[in-house]
């Protein structure tokens, strides 16, 4: 684990609207994803966890404060810009899965390897060594409506480590998944995230993430209100 | 056991293919709507096509490299007329080989079983057969040499009451036998063309014998045809010195434009087009409202707006090319349909290529309000 920081935000506020109608999602936050670190972001519905994200994500410029990726400064990025270093430093992963009904499970991880431009000929066999690691190997040829909710997010977080991203971002994994299922997916990616040397955060209401965090931070009105297993040191 | 390879890789032609053959009952209705318009485009085409031949089906197999007509023609079906010694006088001028008289005058045709048709009688030496009828079923141009013999086309047999050959009709109530049948000579104006020899046109027409309406001008090996026609033109007075596509070019504006059959048949043509956008337009847009939540997760995971939209065309131009097979094969059966009636249709290969090009159009034209919408998508709803 090298600990070295791939993304950082350094009073990052958003707001909404302009004058009375004006609403502050993100206040004056302060944070740093670090190389082989799980970080579990939890907060109430509206508490800005969801636009925190967005703006990690290169989806969502900040109305105030600095986003930093490997030290680079993303202000003044065009939106074309910013799809691109989401092609090249990112990994998502959605609460609903978010595959594509119509593709087999190798062929959805082969479209974000296509997207990285990883050659033709070898992402069939790139897609099914992804969907092996994740221990569904043998479903590679499945569409996704012949899979359970578990099968489908493992697909989803195969797709997402297509073309080795340092950095991982879940939107509420676990929230369509049973108990069980949901922590075995946790599971494999915090144990993706230390193999791989990877930036993980789970924006989760699951208490039952926390056991997989490294660190754990509370949005409270677009506040990072708390945070505890770790000391998260903000971003200079 | 390895899978095959697969046809498609995963990338914006395996999305397209997929989100059309995904939904069978909304790509059947894409398909029948392109078909409907290549369909519908083809079939005023063939039509426009085949009238434009038939327009100037005279002038395109008289084998004629000049023509000689009257002041003011405009069409060889509605002829003039010109004195007979104008012959002679075009034999005279160097470069000519060979001129013939010919006829082409409109008539009453009595049927054997009661009733008339108009008809147009054309009149050709027998000599040299020039101007005479082509593609001959049964008996052949010598048979005219019969006293009143006539051949007719055997389209319109039921029309002419004609039923087999030697049967005996009345051409402007004079004594005439039909000797032989082409197939397939088909005229614009929908009176038949009656085929005997100028000597005999002159007389069902009541013409005068030192009178004929055209002059058709063959040129003698190596004569330049530009200097020929102009030698002519100043040779003869009242009349116009024709090469043979520019009077089948104006034979086939004044039945094509002056008459409105041509524009009512590119109206109907334009308007299969924008059926065609419509429908894939609407179609092809509900494809991608169903989908947009695919289409933000793709932004979202770094796809840029080229990517979207090489999907929504890769699906317009797949519609195309499905939707194109199926109208073209529909409208070459009509076509085919179509040589066994009265109707001309004619739809040769730079008119299917022309169609293609024009179905591909309307699809990517049905396209851009898809890619309108896409560009802008915002990847953030997924997250919502």
């Amino acid at each position: 684990m090298s600990g070295e920081a791939l993304l950082e935000l350094a009073a990052v506020g958003v707001t909404y609207g302009h004058g009375a109608t004006a609403v502050e999602a993100l206040r004056g936050v302060d944070l740093a994803l670090r190389a082989g670190e799980v970080t579990l972001l939890l907060g109430p519905s509206g508490s800005g966890k969801t636009t925190l994200l967005q703006v990690m994500g290169c989806m969502l410029r900040p109305s105030s404060g600095a986003v930093r990726l490997h030290g680079q400064s993303l202000a003044g990025r065009s939106l074309e810009e910013l799809t691109r270093l989401r092609l090249r430093h990112f990994g998502f992963v959605f609460q609903h899965y978010n595959l594509f009904p119509t593709l087999k499970a190798w062929e959805n991880v082969g479209i974000a390897l296509d997207l990285k431009a990883v050659p033709r000929e070898d992402i069939e066999a790139e897609a099914t060594r992804l969907l092996a690691q994740l221990g569904i190997g043998e479903l590679a040829g499945r569409f996704p409506s012949e899979l359970s909710g578990g099968q489908k997010q493992r697909v989803a977080i195969a797709r997402a480590l297509a073309g080795a991203p340092r950095i991982l971002l879940a939107d509420e994994p676990t929230a369509a998944l049973d108990g069980r299922t949901g922590q075995e997916v946790v599971r494999v990616m915090q144990a993706l995230a230390h193999q791989r040397d990877c930036a993980l955060l789970i924006v989760s209401h699951d208490p039952r993430v926390e056991e997989f965090a490294d660190r754990v931070l509370h949005l409270e009105d677009g506040r990072l209100a708390r945070r505890s297993r770790a000391e998260d040191a903000p971003c200079a | 056991m390895r899978r095959p390879a697969p046809v498609l890789l995963p990338g914006t032609s395996l999305l397209a293919w997929r989100n059309l053959s995904h939904d069978r009952t909304r790509l059947i209705a894409t398909l029948v709507g392109i078909a409907f318009s290549v369909v519908l485009m083809g079939a005023q085409f063939a039509l426009l096509i085949g009238f434009a031949r038939t327009a100037s089906t005279l002038v395109n197999h008289a084998d004629a490299d000049l023509w000689v007509v009257p002041l003011g023609t405009t069409n060889a079906d509605i002829a003039g007329r010109m004195p007979l010694r104008r012959r002679y006088e075009a034999l005279s001028v160097p470069g000519v080989a060979s001129v013939d008289e010919y006829m082409v005058q409109f008539a009453f045709w009595r049927k054997p079983d009661g009733g008339s048709e108009s008809v147009i009688i054309t009149g050709f030496p027998l000599a040299s057969g020039r101007g005479g009828p082509w593609a001959m079923a049964a008996g052949s141009p010598a048979d005219l040499h019969v006293a009143d013999g006539v051949i007719i086309d055997r389209l319109y047999r039921d029309k002419l009451g004609v039923h087999e050959l030697g049967q005996v009709v009345e051409i402007n109530s004079q004594r005439a036998r039909v000797v032989g049948f082409t197939d397939g000579i088909r005229t614009f104006t929908q009176s038949p063309f009656v085929f005997t020899t100028h000597a005999r046109a002159q007389r069902y027409t009541r013409f005068p014998e030192d009178q004929t309406t055209y002059l058709l001008v063959k040129l003698a090996p190596g004569a330049d045809i530009g200097e020929v026609r102009h030698a002519l033109a100043e040779r003869l007075p009242w009349v116009e010195v024709l090469g043979r596509d520019e009077f089948a070019r104006r034979a086939q504006r004044y039945w094509l434009i002056t008459t409105g059959a041509g524009a009512a048949l590119l109206l109907a043509a334009a308007l299969g087009l924008v059926v065609g956008i419509v429908i894939v337009g609407q179609t092809l847009y509900a494809s991608t409202l169903d989908r947009l939540a695919e289409y933000a997760t793709l932004r979202a995971i770094g796809a840029d707006r080229g990517y979207l939209n090489r999907v929504i065309i890769k699906q317009a131009a797949l519609s195309a090319a499905l939707g194109f097979g199926i109208g073209i094969l529909a409208t070459g059966l009509l076509v085919l349909h179509s040589r066994s009636g009265n109707v001309a249709m004619a739809l040769p290969l730079w008119s299917v290529l022309l169609l293609a090009a024009l179905t591909l159009f309307m699809c990517l034209a049905g396209a851009l309000v898809s890619i309108r919408r896409l560009t802008r998508i915002d990847p953030t709803m997924v997250f919502q």
